[in-house]
């Protein structure tokens, strides 16, 4: 069966990459408007964490797409960062709490504490 | 079934990255975060990537969301005064962005050519086998530099959430090991003759 170079064979149903590369745009939009417009930093955050997952469906999809497994390695690694990122964010983030509870980034404007 | 698939989870993606922006109460941001990572994971499995969907759902959907949850029940109730919203200024940046990718979006979706898939074996796509013969013969070295970014990831948390003054206490520290014998002495009080 000839396949098209942008679409992918599931069982016997063919699907169009550009579908998810669509939803990984439209997630990735969201996650980045959530950063600028929320003010509470542990949002920001989960916004962070949202753009992270939306690149993992690009990288997975194009893994697909072009048969190349690389993809899915860096969307390994990308989760890996993701991680990693969360924790330290979250640990700068309660030890913020510590000092005072904070509901607007733009509170903390001076590195005082 | 496949197209069905795709839309049912995609959509639920969508709605929750609606809520993960649009929610006042944190602990419902983190509930639409798992919703979105859940729906993405299947939308991996339907890409064939079995291993990525696997660590999707264990390691994001169960150890980072768990996290986060943690430190929203650590935090309470924040309760936002006023507007959930930062400045009007942000909110134009945020504008700016939309247009910028609906740009990306639209030249995207209007020129876009997709290479032509590499030849090769597929018949271990997506598999354990396939992803650690990749981790551990091509990207050994990325692989190595993961485990030294989480190790060093590990050490910064355990130093920023360290109180002041949390030292441990000199005589938790310099208690001399006591035999066994000398415990049951004076526990007892009665000398083992």
């Amino acid at each position: 069966m000839f396949l098209a170079a942008g679409d992918i064979q599931v069982g016997n149903e063919t699907l169009g990459v550009t579908g998810f590369l669509l939803l990984a745009t439209a997630l990735f939009v969201l996650g980045a408007i959530g950063v600028l417009i929320r003010r509470n930093p542990l949002v920001m955050l989960i916004c962070i964490e949202l753009m992270l997952n939306a690149v993992n469906l690009t990288l997975v999809a194009f893994a697909r797409q072009l048969n190349n497994l690389e993809g899915q390695l860096f969307a390994l690694m990308t989760m890996t960062v993701a991680a990693a990122e969360a924790v330290v964010g979250l640990a700068i983030l309660v030890d913020i709490f510590r000092v005072r509870a904070v509901d607007d980034v733009d509170e903390l404007s001076e590195l005082r504490g | 079934m496949a197209s069905i698939v795709f839309y049912l989870f995609g959509f639920l993606a969508l709605a929750g990255g609606l809520g993960v922006v649009l929610f006042r109460e944190p602990i419902k941001n983190v509930l639409s975060l798992v919703l979105v990572m859940l729906s993405l994971a299947v939308l991996f499995l339907l890409l064939s990537a079995q291993f990525v969907f696997a660590v999707q759902v264990i390691v994001y959907a169960g150890a980072v969301m768990v996290l986060f949850l943690f430190v929203v029940a650590l935090m309470g109730p924040i309760h936002e005064h006023g507007s959930a919203w930062r400045t009007a200024g942000s909110g134009i940046l945020a504008l700016v962005v939309v247009a910028a990718f609906a740009g990306f979006l639209w030249s995207m979706l209007s020129s876009v050519r997709y290479r032509s898939p590499d030849a090769g074996d597929q018949s271990l796509f997506g598999t354990v086998q396939a992803i650690g013969v990749g981790l551990f013969t091509t990207y050994l070295y990325p692989f190595e530099l993961t485990s030294i970014l989480l190790l060093v990831a590990a050490v910064g948390a355990i130093y920023l959430s360290r109180r002041p003054g949390d030292e441990p206490a000199p005589e938790l520290v310099e208690e001399p090991a006591r035999s066994i014998e000398d415990r049951e002495v004076e526990r007892t009080g009665i000398a083992a003759s």
